[in-house]
């Protein structure tokens, strides 16, 4: 028969999702996790099964996500699957990383399932994309699938973005013939310290977030001139805009029709829209679940068939589309109009403080034991996963203590992907109790599980402190200030197998054994760094007495950031703001300070 | 001053600026006014700058204002910050001899300015230099400065001493609500006639 046929032993016959398996090694990829969700599960099976990369499973798609970004950041090009609902449970991590950006490439997987073969619901995460303003890819069969993946960490390098790879249950259990290509030769990205891109606490985030804005606008010219988004010829006065598996139907349905084939699919390319009503005066897009691309095609002022002719629910084929769109095309075609381009959004201009005025962040109180914690960890040269609650304070400078801050929960599965991707204790992990409870503690689980080595440091203050101290599992407090009863943190660690130390985070050198004690250990350990918020209990442990003989202003004691402490004329001064907490004399090499007890009556 | 009045009030976390803005929210509306107030109070705690506006007036539409009448501020340095915002002619109320050093200058990165009485002059804006602190010590407590630089800040706000009693005591908990009104009364005090216009 007349078909037209290519050497056998050059392709192989993949699913979608083998395809990119294959494709993300092919692309240079070391990193893979994920959570099992149909139809999304056999991306990870096949990766565990190839050779070059590191699978593994993690307890829920938010950990796994955080993994994912830790190997990145490690410089270890990164891919972590879903499926469609999966991303809801990693919307923190997904939607900030957004403006962090990357160090290696990342590449979220999510699988959709149009028709709810096996789901709970048929969200269309393409909003997604346009959600977190990142770049998305949709092949619409497995060769594409395996080469998109380059596509993706190119993307993601390059614009410094996550990039997602959306996929539906047709493309992901589709199987096809796929010709395997060269792998891709990939530059060594060391991790870098960078604090501004990394620590989304507001000052910082307010610029990349800019960022975002401006990279969008270059993602959308990027688009325009994409090899991914072709505009391919056809005889009859129908143009069809499709994306993934539609397009596939799309193409059967009307093989005589132009189309806008998108393989990436968010930013739009709009002139190339624009080109397609050039040569034709009736377009349709066919597109599964939600008026996605339709809307936008609209927005530009030009006339579409979509949703009142294509099903908004359910899975479309090639004889769905045909009888949808067959009543259309016949009808007469819509006046010609010129599409309106929407202007680049105005982008607000970052407020100058004014001029030659010192700026006053908020710092961590005067006798704050996180401040203690993170003098204790800065000789052990770990890169501290940061996460959100007082102690992000610690990031900013003096003390310039936190490497990370993504997200709620965010530092242990950073840490674990960072120290997994480099097969060694790089990285340690400072959570709150608060922030522990609020989900440290499957990330906890989740790095013990994947064997992550690691230092995890849970800064236990007995309350949740930034916001106003209001109570949490740990401590029991109940909104009206009763006593409910309260999770240990110890026994939890041990109950899931972790070993865990809990020092009285006022006692310097108890705290500064420890950690050294851990730094050392194989393996995952958690220290509780125990002290009530000195804010809530107000208590003066001693005082500073500044022997001005010794102190030569040398500014160790000013470097820790205490706001006790200011340089006078020739030694340094104390200030009534002084708890007694101590850490001074600690880092003191001349023997300046010298703590009294109250009770001494100095 | 335009149909609607807008007072900032600017300090450093601790301050009791949430409390002052509380006070002055509570005693225009004693007044019959339309109020509305708005702070972002999620570093109020740690030091940091803190910013709260009170907009008062026939009827208030938006929560919020670039522009001040009035700035009452608890802090030297924060005092001088805030005169970027007020509108010309504007009053600065500030309690001159507070001043609580950032970490930038204790580090020796930045210096601590000292232009405030000719920054002022310069940009047309009446100031009311207040030894708040000093009143609050007198006063009973230095906690109060908060509300003796507010008893000052009245002398320039068109409300009645009745308002600004029922003001303070809708506001301040009852426990501190005596020591509060000695300090306001001091600060109101304070004011010479020279300075009032």
């Amino acid at each position: 028969m007349g078909y037209n046929r290519c050497p056998v032993e050059r392709t192989v016959f993949f699913s979608g999702n083998e395809a990119i398996a294959h494709g993300a090694v092919r692309a240079g990829a070391g990193f893979a996790c994920g959570y099992p969700g149909t139809p999304s599960t056999e991306i990870l099976e096949t990766a565990a099964r190839l050779g070059g990369i590191h699978a593994e499973w993690c307890i829920n798609e938010k950990v796994a996500l955080e993994t994912a970004v830790g190997a990145s950041l490690a410089g270890v090009r990164s891919i972590v699957t879903m499926k469609h609902v999966g991303l809801n449970v990693a919307a923190d991590p997904f939607m900030t990383l957004s403006l962090t950006g990357v160090n290696a490439g990342l590449v979220v997987v999510s699988a959709d399932d149009p028709g709810m073969h096996s789901s709970q619901n048929e969200q269309d995460n393409r909003n997604y994309a346009r959600f977190a303003k990142i770049p998305m890819l949709e092949p619409s069969d497995s060769q594409e699938a395996y080469d998109f993946l380059a596509e993706a960490f190119a993307l993601s390098e390059e614009f410094d973005t996550p990039v997602l790879l959306r996929t539906t249950t047709r493309v992901s259990h589709g199987r096809g013939r796929v010709v395997p290509r060269v792998p891709v030769p990939l530059e060594p990205r060391e991790y870098a310290r960078d604090i501004s891109k990394y620590v989304m606490v507001p000052q910082y985030a307010r610029v990349r977030n800019r960022l975002v804005l401006e990279r969008l606008q270059a993602l959308r010219r990027r688009s325009e001139r994409s090899p991914l988004n072709v505009l391919e010829a056809g005889t009859a006065d129908l143009g069809i805009i499709a994306s993934g598996v539609a397009y596939t139907y799309a193409r059967e349905a009307f093989p005589k029709a132009w189309s806008l084939k998108l393989g990436m699919s968010n930013p739009l390319p709009y002139a190339k829209i624009a080109r397609l009503y050039e040569q034709v005066s009736r377009v349709a897009v066919v597109e599964e679940l939600d008026p996605f691309i339709e809307e936008q095609v609209r927005a530009l002022g030009l006339p579409v068939i979509g949703k009142e002719a294509i099903p908004a629910d359910g899975e479309l084929d090639q004889d769905v589309v045909f009888r949808a769109l067959e009543p259309f095309v016949t009808l007469r075609a819509p006046r010609r109009r010129r599409p309106v381009f929407p202007p680049a959004p105005h982008i607000t201009a970052p407020l100058e403080p004014p001029a030659g005025l010192p700026v006053r962040p908020p710092v961590l109180c005067p006798g704050c034991t996180h401040r203690s914690v993170y003098i204790a960890m800065r000789r052990h040269k770990l890169a501290p996963m940061g996460d959100i609650g007082c102690y992000t304070l610690g990031a900013l400078p003096p003390l310039l203590a936190l490497d990370s801050c993504l997200c709620m929960g965010s530092s242990i599965g950073m840490m674990a992907g960072f120290n997994k991707a480099l097969g060694r204790k790089g990285a340690a992990a400072v959570i709150g109790d608060s922030t522990f409870f609020h989900s440290g503690i499957t990330a906890l689980i989740d790095a013990y599980y994947n064997e992550a080595p690691g230092l995890v440091m849970v800064l236990d203050n007995r309350t949740t402190a930034m916001t106003g101290h209001q109570g949490h599992p740990g401590t029991g407090v109940r909104p009206d200030r009763t006593q409910g009863p309260a999770v240990d943190v110890q026994r939890l660690c041990e109950g899931i197998g972790v070993r865990c130390a809990t020092v009285d985070a006022n006692d310097y050198g108890a705290l500064d054994a420890a950690i050294r004690a851990e730094v050392d250990a194989p393996g995952l350990g958690v220290i509780v760094a125990l002290a009530p918020c000195v804010l809530t209990t107000r208590e003066r442990a001693g005082e500073i007495v500044v022997d001005e003989e010794r102190c030569n202003l040398c500014g160790l004691c000013i470097d820790i950031g205490c706001p006790a402490i200011a340089p006078g004329e020739t030694a340094v001064e104390i200030t009534d703001a002084c708890t007694g907490c101590a850490l001074c004399v600690e880092v003191c090499r001349r023997g300046a300070l010298v703590c009294t007890g109250i009770e001494d009556g100095a | 001053m335009s149909v609607t009045t807008t007072v900032s009030l600017v300090g450093v976390g601790g301050q009791g600026i949430l409390l002052a803005a509380a006070i002055l929210a509570e005693t225009a509306a004693a007044e019959g006014l339309d109020v509305k107030a708005s702070e972002v109070k999620g570093m109020a705690q740690r030091g940091g700058s803190v910013l709260s506006t009170v907009r008062f007036g026939s009827k208030v539409w938006s929560p919020v204002a670039r522009h001040a009448d009035l700035v009452v501020a608890t802090e030297a340095l924060e005092g001088r910050r805030a005169l970027a915002m007020l509108t010309p002619r504007g009053t600065l109320v500030c309690a001159v001899t507070t001043r609580i050093v950032p970490g930038s200058v204790l580090r020796r990165e930045d210096e601590y300015p000292d232009d405030l009485a000719a920054a002022a002059a310069a940009g047309g804006v009446r100031l009311l230099a207040v030894d708040a602190e000093g009143l609050a010590r007198e006063a009973g407590t230095l906690r109060a400065v908060n509300v003796a630089l507010l008893g000052a800040a009245s002398t320039a706000l068109p409300f009645t001493q009745e308002s600004w009693r029922r003001g303070l005591a809708a506001a301040v908990p009852a426990k501190i609500l005596e020591v509060n009104e000695r300090a306001f009364a001091l600060g109101r005090e304070s004011v010479g006639e020279e300075d009032e216009k």
